[in-house]
């Protein structure tokens, strides 16, 4: 069963979105789901360049001016 | 109108060079490029953290303060500059540029935002980090600009000890960073 997982880095700078990020997809399942949300631009390059690379299925949302969501498949 | 704009958000050219952040690559030979102008222009290469320590001296003048004794502002240049004041300063207009093309490049990508203030944490370590930067780059002659990026680009041997210093330090930073913000 797959788990869905929330990280709200509102207000955080780099690099704390990415090593949050990379932090709570460690402790999840594969087929876990993780959103994070962000408004900080340099965290919509560096968390889905690293997921990425990772294997991991990433998606952008633009979810406001200068907000977005990250969502994240630990899909291996 | 609305529908105007709809269109130019989804036009590939306004995605291109606005929407989308630029590679590292473009950013460095745009770098490059406008520091080779602005040495050309000014016959200085590109710093930015001298200018606001006149910006600090000229600031204290408005408040009645002197700093024509201060052992910084001693020489004949630096008094020249100050004399000229802050409208007749170069530094003065490429610092003034850097802080509202920031904002220009915001607005033109639609990604200005407020941001809020999560703990007092972070009041703390960027006032902290603020003061460190600035005083740090004062007694190094320049900050990751002037002493780093022109000070390279000068073929100065300073410009690599600085860059060796400042991943000791990033790495110290880091390390401080993982400890108190996660």
């Amino acid at each position: 069963m797959m788990a869905e997982f929330e990280l709200d880095c509102l207000g955080e700078v780099c690099p704390v979105p990415l090593v949050k990020a990379q932090k709570k997809i460690a402790s999840m399942a594969v087929g876990d789901v993780l959103t994070v949300h962000i408004d900080h631009s340099c965290a919509m390059k560096n968390i889905p360049d690293w997921a990425r690379k990772e294997g991991y299925n990433v998606e952008v949302e633009e979810v406001d001016d200068g907000e977005w969501d990250l969502i994240i498949e630990k899909n291996k | 109108m609305e529908e105007f704009w709809k269109k130019i958000s989804k036009n590939r050219y306004y995605i291109q060079f606005f929407k989308n952040p630029f590679s590292y690559v473009t950013g460095a030979v745009l770098l490059a490029l406008f520091n080779i102008a602005i040495f050309a222009y000014s016959g200085n290469p590109w710093g930015v953290t001298g200018t606001f320590a006149n910006w600090g001296a000229w600031l204290y003048r408005l408040f009645g303060g002197n700093v024509d004794k201060w052992y910084y502002f001693s020489s004949a240049s630096a008094q020249t500059t100050l004399e000229n004041g802050f409208l007749n300063n170069t530094g003065s207009w490429q610092n003034i540029g850097i802080i509202f093309g920031a904002l220009l490049a915001t607005l033109l990508a639609s990604q200005f935002k407020f941001k809020k203030i999560k703990s007092a944490r972070q009041i703390v370590a960027a006032v902290c980090g603020g003061l460190l930067m600035g005083y740090g780059a004062r007694l190094a002659g320049g900050c990751n600009i002037g002493a780093l990026f022109s000070g390279i680009a000068s073929m100065s041997l300073s410009g690599w000890v600085f860059a060796v210093s400042l991943f000791a330090g990033a790495f110290i930073g880091s390390k401080l960073l993982t400890k108190f913000f996660m």
